[in-house]
């Protein structure tokens, strides 16, 4: 290796995450493919020196289900419900992209109110994502405790969601022209109420990361990346701002009702693990504000339109800041029933590439850690098959195994962990 | 955005700008489009992020839409290259970010990047997907033949 810091992008990175260069199969794990029910199952084959990870070559599409072709026999109306059930944490996102990509063809202002609500439910599932992923967290790094608080806390968003939606995550509530149905009537008074709590919550949580040394000793410095570093691979959401670049479409291009609710963007310049950590938390407490003064602002009135069936000839990019950064949609209507084309692009698809640059320099302890860090869209990363030459053995150790080796690599240099 | 750069970068390779409210559209040639990359990385430093590539069938041709996106803006180099020749020089160098949505395209509409390290590598698709099926995006491409082809196997 040269003297270059371990998560500088290289000439040589494109070409190892291609495969071009060969390792010796001794120094290669194996890591994945993950569980296909999630959204982006992926596999790692981590390069190893010793402990450290030297390189890292990503393989995806595991889960492939070809939603892109599928789309295109479906009516306009019934692809929202499709694109729903790419994602089970942000189905909101996807939905809401998409509708609103479709807008844009069909030139429709929609009205006031369906542009608040949409912002609450968008809020709200940015609270219940990243809560899971905080949670998450916790748990790679053996802070059980953790885990347990933030899910139990997670249930309060969840049952405001299946208040307002009807379902706790499939939402089915945007539709072309609006939402599906109003808010009820007596929710602002558990919406205030909750979003107070959630954000005492996120305050707790934001000093307990920032005190608690177990959980420093396992996030500060570790995978660490420069606004350099993301200029070039392109990074989305809360991993492009924890290198200090400031980025966030909410604010940059405003979509919903972002540009009457205008959220305060935060960035850190630290760019490891743990500032992701404050960041999300950071943002949890933000989106509580900004349901908060959605609840405050919103105006009565209809909220949905009457869509057609049938959509003009043209094509429409939209974005939005899903909570995991930004989420892309291309549609193109042939003029008919159902769309031509619908590209789509998620924001982990965005952030592999940085992941492996995150990953390289840190050890095999260090990955379930760094690869919940990124907040990929799956949680499993069960079957992990790691081969050890010098013994001439080939075992697979489940995502469990992999968690406890990161607590006792730790617990050896003298860290105690849970 | 500014324009006035913009228009130089279009007289310069030959393309025709169209604008629709946020988004601009520069039409290139595709032996062009390296080179347009590297004026949009010099003259545009803003337009740094790369959203992605999107890739459509057009029935004779396949068109190729490259996003990127600053601040209000979008700015969308469209390029086609014809079906039945479908090569065209990957930029992976100059915008490392293309790296795996050159890929994915490569998989999902049979585009060949030259120059692209994951030439001829499966992303999406699995390593088992018949070489005489057509890409799975192209307009040709039966989900049914598909699947009886790989069931065969």
């Amino acid at each position: 290796m040269s003297d270059r810091s371990p998560t500088e992008p290289t000439d040589e990175h494109t070409e190892a995450s291609a495969g071009l260069i060969q390792y010796s199969p001794e120094n290669m794990v194996p890591f994945g493919p993950v569980h296909p029910a999630l959204k982006e199952p992926e596999y790692f084959k981590l390069v190893l020196e010793g402990e450290r990870i030297v390189e890292v070559i990503p393989r995806i599409g595991y889960a492939h289900r070809g939603i892109e072709r599928a789309a295109q026999d479906r009516a306009w109306i019934k692809n929202v419900y499709l694109f729903e059930r790419i994602c089970g944490i942000c189905s909101f996102a996807h939905s809401l992209a998409y509708v609103q990509a479709v807008e844009k063809i069909l030139q429709f202002e929609i009205p006031k109110r369906a542009r608040y609500i949409r912002v609450i439910v968008a809020e709200l599932e940015r609270i219940h994502s990243h809560m899971l992923w905080l949670g998450l967290v916790g748990y790679w790094t053996g802070f059980d405790t953790l885990f347990m608080w933030i899910w139990r806390d997670r249930e309060h968003v969840l049952d405001l969601v299946e208040a307002i939606t009807g379902n706790r995550i499939h939402k089915s509530y945007s539709t072309i022209s609006g939402v599906r149905r109003d808010l009820p009537d007596n929710i602002a008074e558990p919406l205030r109420r909750e979003m107070k709590y959630l954000d005492e919550r996120a305050r707790f949580y934001k000093e307990l990361i920032g005190s608690e040394e177990t959980l420093i000793a396992r996030t500060k410095g570790i995978g660490r990346i420069n606004s350099e570093v993301a200029r070039k691979l392109c990074p989305v959401g809360p991993l492009l701002r924890c290198t200090g670049i400031s980025s966030d479409i909410r604010i940059d291009d405003p979509y919903a009702a972002y540009d009457e609710i205008i959220p305060q963007i935060k960035t850190s310049s630290e760019g490891d693990i743990a500032s992701l950590l404050a960041l999300r938390t950071e943002e949890v407490m933000e989106s509580c504000r900004l349901v908060n003064e959605a609840m405050d602002k919103i105006p009565s009135g209809p909220v949905k339109l009457t869509a057609p069936r049938s959509v003009p000839k043209g094509e429409a990019i939209f974005h939005i800041e899903a909570p995991r950064g930004e989420l892309f949609y291309f549609v193109r209507s042939p003029g008919g029933t159902v769309p031509e084309r619908v590209k789509i692009r998620t924001p982990t698809m965005a952030n592999i590439l940085t992941a492996t640059a995150m990953l390289k320099g840190q050890t095999l302890a260090d990955v379930p850690v760094v690869l919940t860090g990124m907040d990929p869209c799956f949680g499993c990363m069960d079957r992990v098959s790691i081969v050890d030459v010098d013994k001439s053995l080939e075992w697979s150790v489940r995502g469990e195994e992999l968690r406890q080796l990161g607590i006792k690599y730790y617990n050896n240099k003298g860290r105690k962990m849970s | 955005m500014d324009s006035s750069k913009l228009g130089d970068i279009e007289t310069k390779v030959g393309g025709t700008i169209t604008t629709n409210r946020n988004s601009t559209v520069l039409s290139i040639k595709p032996e062009n489009l390296r080179e347009v990359c590297k004026l949009v990385a010099s003259e545009l430093p803003d337009f740094y992020h790369l959203t992605t590539i999107t890739g459509v069938d057009e029935g004779v041709d396949i068109t190729l839409y490259y996003h990127f996106w600053h601040s209000k803006d979008f700015l969308s180099l469209k390029t086609t290259v014809p079906k039945d020749k479908p090569t065209i020089a990957s930029v992976s160098d100059i915008l490392p970010s293309s790296l795996l949505y050159e890929a994915e395209l490569q998989d999902m509409l049979g585009i060949v990047f030259e120059g692209n390290p994951m030439k001829g590598r499966k992303l999406l698709l699995p390593d088992s997907y018949p070489a005489e099926a057509p890409p799975p995006l192209r307009k040709e491409a039966d989900p049914e033949k598909i699947r009886k082809m790989m069931e065969l196997e």
